[in-house]
């Protein structure tokens, strides 16, 4: 069995009298994608401070690489990449500068900046100060800068938020190759699309509790129906049907929607992970 | 391919304090405004005067010609220099400055204003004039009394009056023939000074503004921190240090030595542009590493304090106002008030000048270098523990 990257037990935390995060626990394997789904407030961003060392739990424990993540070990940080939601760059500095300066935290010389940065799509603005940066491009240097200590622990707060389909595309892209080099990746969004792009596993938080956890696969079979939705093209008109599948009488008319000249299109019925969000929470994603 | 090494708390600090100066060096108007403090302080301080005239210059009239003749034979003793009027009416046009006392190696020249005085000459300021009557020799000798008008200028101070009193005084006394009850032959004999006699080695404008050009330099320093620190702490930088093997200490660290480097340099820069090392160059310089580190102490406590440059300005000007009184205090003759002893600067600027201007050595300046270590550990262990809180607080 496979020892686990980010082991969380049971872990609380408050702001003041509010109780942000109500007894998570859950489990990240190497290589996993973890998305962290929730509208805001949700507690997600709380628990990625906790698991980074920022915030230290009230109650319950949490490991990162086998290390206590209140034990202020740097040990820990050092294997690390944590990309925040804020774009928190030197911006005076160029993005080769704000590489080389974390690089050097991290104890690590003569770092191949222009690699980092081609991974991103930044090397003909290597030397460019962050300040004369657009939204997107920041936001790659973000990712760049979460990877340049090479991380077997990925921490990635909302890394495509409001970014052009491009970026966002390129991040994605990025998230998946960490993933195969072995990382393992928290991912909190509120896309669900991207959600279900990435995650091996999706974990459902509305107000610091965990609502679901399981794969996307699993939540929409559990969640959705099994039905088709036909169109067809007849004399009358175009015309739209949904055929349950575990009914024998929707199963005849299947057989001959699917063999008749009419047919235009079929789709299956399984539920979005929004849809099934909404019905486990109460409440959507936005806000 | 990069090579990972283990990460010493050292070489953290070392990329943080590299960091820090390099974003100190780009922003432009932090670097305009020091290298303009700078530049304007050294351009002041050559161009305020490096001497003192410590003669007292005095008109007179109506003395007839012995007595007269000896006063102006007195010239330069004491630091008096009498000039003669011919007449009540002259000596008051002189007095209000109607007529212009030219000091030229002919003796004294009454000139009207726009006029140009003799070769070699030098215009001295008559503030005082003793008219006295035509028969106060006479009236004197006589034990006769009889009336001088000391004519002053208005912004002559109290105790100059006062003094110029006991002269008429002492005069009468000896026009009259009338010893005094005490011997005044030999001043020597008179005046016990303690400590060192500073008589012909008074302070001079220049060196008075010196302290207070270089705890300038040093604000100037308060103020780039403090805004960096509090830049450091708005745009969440701090955060993502935080997230690296880099701890809450190492950036306290680096920002401490951060702020103390740069204002050490610039105060070195100064020191050297106006001249100030050459006596005891090493107590010069421990003064002022002492003095970065307790600013830097105080612009930890700004930054952390300050959510906008305005903010962070307030805070700085909070502190940095009565650690200014010292500077301002050293620009007046006499002893500070127990108060202003008792601020944070009192001991560095009474350091500087007394090592800059007296040559004050190691001894007569320990307890000052102590008392001014003492306040640095104070007001950088405070700005320590206030930096700190609001970095865990984010």
């Amino acid at each position: 069995m496979t020892t686990a990257a980010i082991e969380v037990d049971d872990i609380r935390f408050s702001y003041g009298n509010i109780e942000a995060v109500k007894g998570l626990s859950f489990q990240v394997a190497p290589g996993e994608i973890l998305g962290f789904l929730g509208p805001n407030g949700a507690g997600k961003s709380t628990t990625i401070k906790i698991l980074t060392g920022q915030l230290t739990p009230s109650s319950g424990g949490a490991r990162v690489l086998g290390i206590d993540v209140t034990a202020d070990d740097p040990e820990m940080q050092a294997q690390i990449g944590v990309c925040f939601e804020e774009k928190n760059l030197y911006e005076s500095m160029s993005g080769a500068e704000n590489l080389r300066f974390f690089a050097g935290l991290y104890g690590l010389r003569d770092i191949d900046t222009d690699s980092l940065l081609r991974r991103v799509g930044l090397a003909d603005r290597a030397k460019d100060r962050v300040k004369s940066y657009s939204k997107g491009m920041r936001q790659r240097l973000m990712m760049a800068r979460a990877l340049v200590n090479a991380p077997k622990v990925l921490f990635l707060d909302e890394p495509t938020d409001g970014l052009d389909p491009v970026s966002s595309q390129a991040i994605r892209k990025m998230i998946k190759e960490e993933a195969e080099r072995g990382a393992a990746v928290l991912l909190t969004t509120h896309d669900m699309m991207e959600a279900d792009e990435l995650s091996d596993r999706v974990a459902f938080l509305n107000d610091g509790r965990l609502y679901a956890l399981d794969t996307p696969e699993s939540l929409k079979l559990a969640h959705g129906k099994r039905a088709v939705r036909v169109r067809t093209r007849s004399d009358s008109g175009v015309r739209e049907e949904s055929l349950a599948l575990d009914d024998p009488m929707s199963g005849e008319r299947l057989k001959e929607v699917l063999s008749s000249d009419g047919l235009l299109t079929v789709h299956t019925e399984e539920a979005t992970l929004e849809a099934i969000f909404i019905e486990m929470t109460g409440r959507g994603l936005e806000g | 391919m990069s090579s990972r090494k283990a990460t010493s708390r050292l070489t953290i600090i070392s990329w943080i304090v590299r960091k820090d100066l390099k974003e100190y060096g780009r922003d432009r108007l932090w670097a305009f405004l020091t290298a303009l403090v700078l530049v304007a302080v050294v351009a002041l301080f050559w161009v305020l005067p490096d001497d003192v005239d410590e003669s007292i210059t005095i008109g007179f009239s109506g003395l007839g010609e012995p007595a007269a003749a000896r006063l102006l034979g007195d010239a330069g003793d004491a630091g008096l220099r009498f000039v003669q009027a011919a007449d009540a009416e002259q000596l008051r046009a002189v007095v209000a400055g109607d007529l212009v006392a030219w000091s030229g190696p002919d003796g004294f020249s009454l000139l009207e204003p726009d006029a140009d005085g003799p070769e070699g000459a030098s215009k001295q300021p008559v503030a005082i004039g003793l008219a006295f009557p035509p028969d106060f020799e006479s009236a004197t000798a006589a034990g006769e009394t009889t009336r001088v008008d000391v004519l002053v200028g208005g912004d002559v101070p109290p105790e100059l009056r006062s003094t110029v009193e006991g002269i008429v005084k002492e005069m009468a006394y000896g026009i009259a023939g009338i010893p005094l009850p005490i011997d005044t032959s030999n001043p020597d004999e008179i005046f016990v000074v303690l400590g060192e006699d500073r008589v012909g080695d008074q302070v001079t404008a220049r060196e008075s503004f010196r302290p207070m050009f270089v705890f300038l330099v040093l604000m100037m320093e308060m103020f780039v921190m403090s805004s960096l620190i509090a830049k450091e702490i708005q745009d969440r930088t701090v955060t993502a240090l935080l997230v690296t093997p880099a701890r809450t200490g190492d950036i306290l660290a680096a920002k401490g030595i951060s702020g103390a480097l740069s204002g050490l340099v610039q105060a070195v820069i100064l020191l050297l542009a106006i001249d100030s090392f050459g006596r005891r160059p090493l107590l010069v310089l421990t003064l002022m590493a002492l003095g970065a580190v307790m600013v830097s102490g105080t612009a930890m406590i700004a930054g952390s304090a300050g959510k906008d440059f305005i903010g962070t300005m307030f805070y700085g000007m909070v502190f940095m106002i009565p650690l200014l009184i010292p500077a301002f205090a050293a620009l007046f003759p006499g002893s500070a008030s127990v108060w202003i002893r008792a601020l944070p600067s009192y001991p560095l600027i009474e350091g500087l000048v007394g090592a800059i201007t007296y040559g004050d050595g190691w001894v007569e300046s320990g307890p000052r270098v102590l008392t001014l270590a003492a306040w640095c550990v104070a007001l950088f262990g405070i700005g320590w523990v206030v930096l700190k809180r609001r970095v865990e607080s984010i």
